[in-house]
C-alpha cells in the first residue's frame, strides 16, 4: 500500500499537477526570450569576447604575455583550472551520489547541475590546453604511436592520468545528462509547434514514447550510470591533486591532498549551483520546485564540506610543523605571514569561517543572503588554489631563485573570459533546453513513502 | 534473443485498444485489473517512472547490469593491454629505474578507461535495445503521454471480446477510450 507522507515537507510546492509542471518548466522553451535572458546573454556574449581577445593574444605572441616564469611556472592558468574543475564536480555528485542515496530533493536541481559540470569542464580544459603553448601539437599528449611525433606517453605521470580523468570525466557526464533529458526532449517534441523545433528535438528524442519497459531499463542504466560516476567523480580530483602531492615541492608533497580536494570541488561546486538556482528560481519563476528546503539543503553541504575543507587547512598546518621539516615549515609559515598573507587569509576567511554562518537557520534560508556566501565560496576556493600553486613556487629550495608573481592582463582576461564562456552555455541551455528535470519533479509530486 | 526489444514497435500490429489514465493510482488498480481477468496489456506509456507497471505487465528483468560487467571486463583487458604493450614491449621506458611490469601508476587510468568503456558500452546496448534512434520515427498513441496522461494499450486477437476490455476500462476510470488500426485512430469516448 501506497501512503502519501504527511511529516515531510512536500519537495514541490503549490498543489501542482503533472500539466502545471510541464506548463511552468517550458514556459522559457516554447516563448520568446525574456528581458533578463537577453540581457544576461549580452553580458555573457561581452566576457566571450573578453576570452576571445585573451586567446589571440596568446596564440599570436606565445605564452610569453603570461607572467608565468622561473619559478612560478604554474600561475593563474592552473589555479582557474583547478577552480572550474572543482566547480564541475557537483553536478554529478548531486545527480550520482545523491541517487545512490535516494535524496529525492536532488530532482530539481540535477539537471542544470550536470550541465554546469559539462560547461566547467569546457572552461577547465582550455588552461592546460593553451599553457602547452604549442597547442596545434596538443594531440602528443594522447597514445598515438611514436611516429606521430612524440614518444609513447608515460602511464606513471599524473599530468597523463589527469587527459584520461578529464576526458572521461566530460564523455561520462555529458552522456548521463544526456540519457537523463531524453524523455524531457520528447516532451518538448510534442508540445512544440515550429517545424524545425519539431525536426531538432524530435532528431534528439530518438523516438522516446514511455513505454513501461524502456522506463524500467532506463531507471537501471541511471543507476548503473551513478554507481559508476561516483568512483569517477572522486577519481578525477584525486588525479587532479596527485598533480602536486606527487612533487617534491614543499606544501604540495602531502598524502592528504585528495581527500581534501575532492572535498573542496563539491564545497566550490556546490557553491556554483546554488548561486545559478538562487537567481534562476527568480527570475524563471521556479519557486515551487527549486524551494527554500532545497537551499537549505544545499547550504548544510556547503557547511560540512567547508568544514572539512578547513580542518584540511589546519592539519597540514600541524603535520607541516609536527614533521620537523624545515622545508615544510617554512613553506606553510610563508603562507600565512610572507608576501602572500592576504590571500591565504582571504582563503581561510571565505572557505573556513564564512561557511560556519550556516549553523543559523535564517542564513541558510534567505535567498539573497545565500547568493552572497555562493559568490564568497567561489572566490575563497579560487584563492585556495592560489594559495597552494603561487606561494609554494614563488620561494623554492634556492633563494636566490625566489620571486613575486602576478597575473597579466592577458591572463586575467582568460580567467573572466571563461566566465563568458560558462554562461553564454548556460543561458543557451535555459532557453532551449529543460533547466529542471520534469520527468523526475512528476514523479514525486505526491510525497510518496 | 534478438537485442532489439520487438514488443516496443507498433508497426504491424493488429488493433490496438487504447485506455487513457490521468491518476496513477486509478491506472495501478485498472492495469492490475485487466491482468487479473487474464487481459494481457501490450504496454503502458507513461510521462513519468510509475513503479510496479514492468511487474503487472510481466515485463521480463532487464540483463544491463550484466552487460555492464562485460563491457567492464574489456575495458579493463584494453586498457591493460594497451600500456603493457606501450611502456613494456614496444618501447621500454625506464621511469626512476621502476621495474617493467604492472605497477600501481597504472592503475588511474586502467580504472578511467574501464569507466568510459562500461559507460558507453552499456548505453550503446540501451539504446539499442529500447530502440532509441535519433531520427526514428516516434510511434506514439496519445500526443499527451509524454505530458500528463498515462495510456494502456492492449492488442486484440481474434479470441478477444473488445467489448468487455473497453466497458472494464471504463469501470476502472479511464478518461477515454480509442482503438489504433493500420494507422487509423478511432475515439471510443
Amino acid at each position: 500500500m501506497i501512503h502519501d507522507s504527511i511529516l515531510r515537507d512536500r519537495l514541490v510546492t503549490g498543489d501542482k499537477t503533472s500539466s502545471d509542471v510541464t506548463r511552468d518548466i517550458l514556459r522559457p522553451i516554447l516563448n520568446n526570450p525574456s528581458k533578463s535572458w537577453k540581457i544576461g546573454f549580452t553580458i555573457s556574449v561581452i566576457f566571450l569576447g573578453i576570452f576571445a581577445i585573451s586567446l589571440f593574444n596568446t596564440l599570436w605572441n606565445g605564452i610569453g604575455v603570461w607572467n608565468i616564469n622561473k619559478s612560478v611556472m604554474w600561475g593563474w592558468d592552473i589555479t582557474n583550472f583547478v577552480f572550474w574543475i572543482g566547480i564541475g564536480h557537483a553536478g554529478t555528485l548531486i545527480s550520482a551520489v545523491l541517487l545512490l542515496f535516494r535524496q529525492k530533493w536532488r530532482m530539481s536541481i540535477n539537471r542544470s547541475a550536470e550541465a554546469m559540470t559539462i560547461f566547467a569542464v569546457v572552461c577547465a580544459a582550455m588552461f592546460p590546453v593553451f599553457h602547452m603553448g604549442r597547442v596545434w601539437v596538443g594531440y602528443w599528449a594522447l597514445p598515438l604511436p611514436n611516429a606521430f611525433g612524440s614518444l609513447w606517453v608515460n602511464f606513471n605521470s599524473p599530468l597523463l592520468w589527469d587527459v584520461f580523468a578529464i576526458s572521461t570525466y566530460f564523455s561520462v557526464s555529458l552522456l548521463f545528462w544526456y540519457i537523463g533529458l531524453i524523455p524531457d526532449i520528447a516532451t518538448i517534441r510534442d508540445k512544440v509547434t515550429s517545424k524545425l523545433g519539431k525536426a531538432m528535438y524530435g532528431f534528439f528524442s530518438m523516438g522516446w514514447t514511455g513505454s513501461t519497459r524502456t522506463w524500467a531499463r532506463y531507471e537501471l542504466i541511471s543507476l548503473i550510470l551513478a554507481g559508476l560516476s561516483t568512483p569517477l567523480v572522486l577519481s578525477v580530483h584525486t588525479i587532479v591533486s596527485t598533480d602536486f602531492a606527487t612533487s617534491l615541492v614543499p606544501g604540495w608533497h602531502t598524502t592528504i591532498f585528495p581527500p581534501y580536494f575532492v572535498a573542496g570541488a563539491i564545497f566550490s561546486g556546490f557553491g556554483m549551483v546554488a548561486s545559478l538556482l538562487v537567481v534562476a528560481r527568480k527570475v524563471m519563476n521556479y519557486e515551487n520546485y527549486i524551494t527554500i528546503g532545497h537551499l537549505d539543503a544545499m547550504c548544510k553541504i556547503i557547511m560540512v564540506t567547508g568544514s572539512i575543507v578547513g580542518i584540511a587547512y589546519l592539519t597540514e598546518f600541524f603535520i607541516a610543523w609536527y614533521s620537523g621539516n624545515e622545508y615544510e615549515q617554512y613553506a606553510f609559515a610563508n603562507r600565512a605571514f610572507g608576501p602572500y598573507w592576504w590571500a591565504y587569509w582571504s582563503m581561510m576567511s571565505c572557505n573556513l569561517i564564512a561557511p560556519q554562518v550556516f549553523w543559523f537557520r535564517w542564513a541558510r534560508t534567505t535567498p539573497w543572503f545565500i547568493f552572497i556566501m555562493s559568490i564568497v565560496v567561489n572566490v575563497g576556493m579560487w584563492f585556495e588554489r592560489f594559495v597552494i600553486i603561487v606561494t609554494s613556487l614563488h620561494r623554492d629550495y634556492l633563494p636566490s631563485s625566489w620571486v613575486m608573481y602576478s597575473g597579466s592582463l592577458t591572463e586575467v582576461g582568460l580567467f573572466l573570459g571563461t566566465f563568458g564562456i560558462f554562461f553564454t552555455f548556460f543561458f543557451l541551455f535555459a532557453k532551449f533546453l529543460p533547466v529542471i528535470n520534469m520527468s523526475e519533479i512528476k514523479s514525486i509530486m505526491r510525497n510518496r513513502e | 534473443m534478438a537485442i532489439v526489444d520487438k514488443k516496443l514497435t507498433l508497426r504491424n500490429r493488429n488493433k490496438i485498444l487504447v485506455g487513457v489514465w490521468e491518476d496513477e493510482d486509478n491506472l495501478l488498480a485498472a492495469a492490475t485489473a485487466l491482468t487479473a481477468a487474464g487481459i494481457h496489456i501490450h504496454d503502458i506509456y507513461t510521462p513519468y517512472p510509475v513503479h510496479g507497471l514492468d511487474r503487472i505487465i510481466n515485463a521480463r528483468r532487464s540483463k544491463l547490469a550484466r552487460i555492464a560487467f562485460f563491457c567492464a571486463l574489456i575495458g579493463l583487458t584494453l586498457m591493460t593491454t594497451m600500456i603493457w604493450y606501450m611502456s613494456v614491449y614496444d618501447w621500454p621506458m625506464n621511469v626512476g629505474n621502476k621495474p617493467l611490469r604492472f605497477t600501481p601508476s597504472w592503475s588511474p587510468v586502467m580504472f578511467e578507461g574501464t569507466v568510459l568503456c562500461t559507460a558507453f558500452g552499456m548505453s550503446f546496448f540501451f539504446f539499442w535495445r529500447n530502440r532509441l534512434v535519433h531520427g526514428i520515427k516516434n510511434e506514439i498513441l496519445d500526443i499527451r503521454q509524454t505530458d500528463n496522461r498515462l495510456v494502456v494499450a492492449v492488442e486484440t486477437t481474434s479470441n478477444m471480446d473488445e467489448k468487455a476490455i473497453l466497458t472494464m476500462m471504463r469501470k476502472n476510470g479511464a478518461l477515454e477510450l480509442k482503438s489504433f488500426h493500420k494507422g487509423v485512430q478511432t475515439i471510443l469516448k
